[in-house]
């Protein structure tokens, strides 16, 4: 039994490993001096390589490199703004389907559900070129607006699906309470289901947060310079003088930075059934 | 799914909550998809304003005799196999060694989920450090242990078996989370009653987890499989496609081609091409789900 546990452990260890070692990689580059680099691979700090914060301190200022400042700042808002849209939409659609009886034709309640989460299925690239077309004659184009209206449809199917689950939960008979008190139906929603969903709203924030965050194609193609985002200015660094590892590194690590903040804060939210659903 | 009683009160419908949803997915989801399919039924000029002039199928003819389209079809088939089926592997494995209360098991489940969380760009970068032939670790520790040092991105094959490897370690924890979520739903009494009956581990796992564990891994790899036919932010970063055109996926040729050769219509029908591999592959993937429920229904 013992040794049992033991190679139990030996075994998850092992994956431990593999998955920190990239990380553990990008985050000694960032702090080596392009020599560091170059000559090979240098594994441990102070004994391989005396660390530095010079690629740190350059793209922070800016200095020779491009800062990160902009790019920071439009995926931050790009994030919060397009994620604000997708809950309060999905919110409100959820409540609709979960609250209604709705025909459409021949449709009903699951197949409007059905119809909205299936969206999530379609790659981005069959819509993204007609949108880079749209966007040129409405102006949208390389504009903040323009990437929170697609990344929050892009997250619309996701934060309906979790909305619609969590709306189960809510008891009917604190909604038919407040139906006899006389408060109208948005009423409802906003003064006595949304708070008792919380938790449910919070976890789908993230997630949609993450999404924009994460996300690259949409704002590959819809822009070029002022709505950059962080994974396109990261992207971007290919060509320029070969590839300065070391601020590619820091950059990268900026990057990630917030969501891995994100998931360790707030693990006990990300229960299976909303990662299940971030794939929908 | 209960209702408030609502005949007699027609004005009240559900439309008011529907409506910035509907209106979201109209004007960003499906009228760029019916652009798209316009598209691909057209010439498209960009001199004096946009104009779509109707070429037939054209485009469609072009696409099915392009050696390089079937190329990507192929390379994204072959990443979305061989990658699901890895992570399905190595996400039972993790989730059975976890299923077990241990000490350090919340740790370690919330290490093994974090790299499914991370900007694919950055872990496009990443790999992309690690695989570099002449400064990264992975070809310095084969020669300090006197192996041969690896073409991790060139050559004939090894650059999709890199991008395969990045993704595996990319998603494993996808199907981690939901495999080790379905062992702790089946219900204890049913694995300690085989196990009072005398069954060995792997009886168990053959015979009481694995049947009851099916309908989640079903939904586990047909999400996985669905999303990753849209690979592209690491292939972007790891290969650029190439080298040529040898590790292009379908949505990286759709934007070389619409938008670096500026061949729009011609980039939309390749978009198109993945859009209908994506419907098939769900297709397959639902039938596959409801054999295997007639198959407990009637065994």
């Amino acid at each position: 039994m013992r040794r049992r546990q033991v190679a139990r452990y030996a075994l998850l260890a092992l994956w431990a490993a593999v998955v920190l070692f990239p990380l553990y990689w990008l985050v000694t580059a960032s702090f080596k001096d392009p020599l560091a680099v170059s000559q090979g691979p240098r594994f441990v700090p102070w004994i391989d390589f005396e660390p530095t914060l010079a690629a740190w301190s350059a793209i922070i200022r800016g200095v020779e490199k491009e800062s990160v400042a902009g790019p920071l700042l439009n995926s931050a808002l790009v994030g919060i703004f397009s994620t604000a849209l997708a809950v309060a939409g999905g919110a409100a659609a959820a409540y609709g389907i979960s609250r209604y009886r709705i025909s459409v034709g021949p449709l009903g309640n699951a197949d409007v559900l059905f119809w909205i989460v299936s969206q999530r299925i379609m790659p981005p690239i069959v819509t993204a070129l007609a949108l880079f077309l749209m966007f040129r004659v409405a102006g949208l184009l390389d504009s903040r607006l323009g990437l929170v209206l697609v990344y929050a449809t892009f997250n619309l199917p996701l934060a309906t699906w979790l909305m619609h689950n969590f709306y189960r939960q809510v008891p009917l008979s604190l909604e038919e309470a407040a139906k006899i008190d006389g408060a109208s139906r948005g009423h409802i929603l906003w003064r006595v289901v949304l708070p008792v969903s919380a938790p449910g709203l919070a976890a789908t924030a993230l997630l949609c947060f993450i999404f924009a965050w994460n996300e690259f194609l949409f704002a590959l193609i819809l822009t070029f310079d002022h709505a950059r985002t962080m994974p396109i200015l990261i992207a971007a660094q290919h060509n320029q003088r070969g590839i300065e590892w070391w601020a590619l590194s820091a950059m990268s690590l900026i990057t990630i930075a917030p969501v891995v903040a994100i998931t360790l804060a707030l693990q006990r939210y990300l229960t299976s059934s909303v990662l299940a659903g971030s794939e929908m | 799914m209960i209702h408030f009683p609502t005949p007699g009160r027609s004005r009240e419908t559900a439309r008011p909550f529907l409506f910035p949803a509907v209106a979201l997915l109209l004007l960003f989801t499906l009228f760029p998809f019916a652009f798209t399919v316009a598209l691909t039924l057209s010439r498209v000029s960009l001199v004096g304003g946009l104009q779509l002039q109707f070429a037939g199928a054209s485009n469609w003819v072009r696409l099915v005799t392009d050696g390089r389209f079937w190329t990507s079809v192929r390379n994204t088939i072959a990443i979305v196999l061989a990658s699901v089926s890895l992570e399905f592997v190595l996400g039972m494995a993790l989730a059975l060694l976890l299923y077990a209360p241990l000490r350090a098991g919340g740790v370690f489940r919330v290490l093994f989920i974090i790299p499914m969380t991370l900007t694919p760009i950055a872990i496009g970068y990443m790999w992309r450090m690690i695989y570099d032939e002449s400064i990264g670790p992975l070809n310095a520790i084969l020669r300090e242990v006197g192996l041969v040092p690896v073409g991790w991105v060139s050559g004939t094959h090894m650059p999709l078996v890199s991008i395969i490897i990045t993704n595996v370690w990319h998603w494993t924890p996808f199907l981690f989370v939901l495999l080790l979520a379905g062992l702790r739903g089946i219900p204890t009494e049913v694995v300690e009653a085989a196990q009072i009956d005398g069954a060995s581990g792997v009886q168990i796992f053959r015979y009481v987890l694995m049947p009851m564990l099916t309908p989640t891994a079903l939904a586990a790899v047909l999400l996985r499989s669905l999303e990753a036919f849209k690979i592209v932010d690491e292939i972007f970063i790891i290969t650029g496609g190439g080298p040529g055109t040898r590790t292009e996926s379908l949505t990286l040729q759709a934007y070389y081609v619409g938008l670096l050769s500026f061949d729009l219509a011609y980039g939309a029908t390749v978009a198109m091409g993945l859009f209908l591999l994506v419907v098939m592959a769900a297709m397959v993937f639902l039938s596959i789900t409801r054999r295997t429920r007639e198959g407990e229904e009637h065994p």
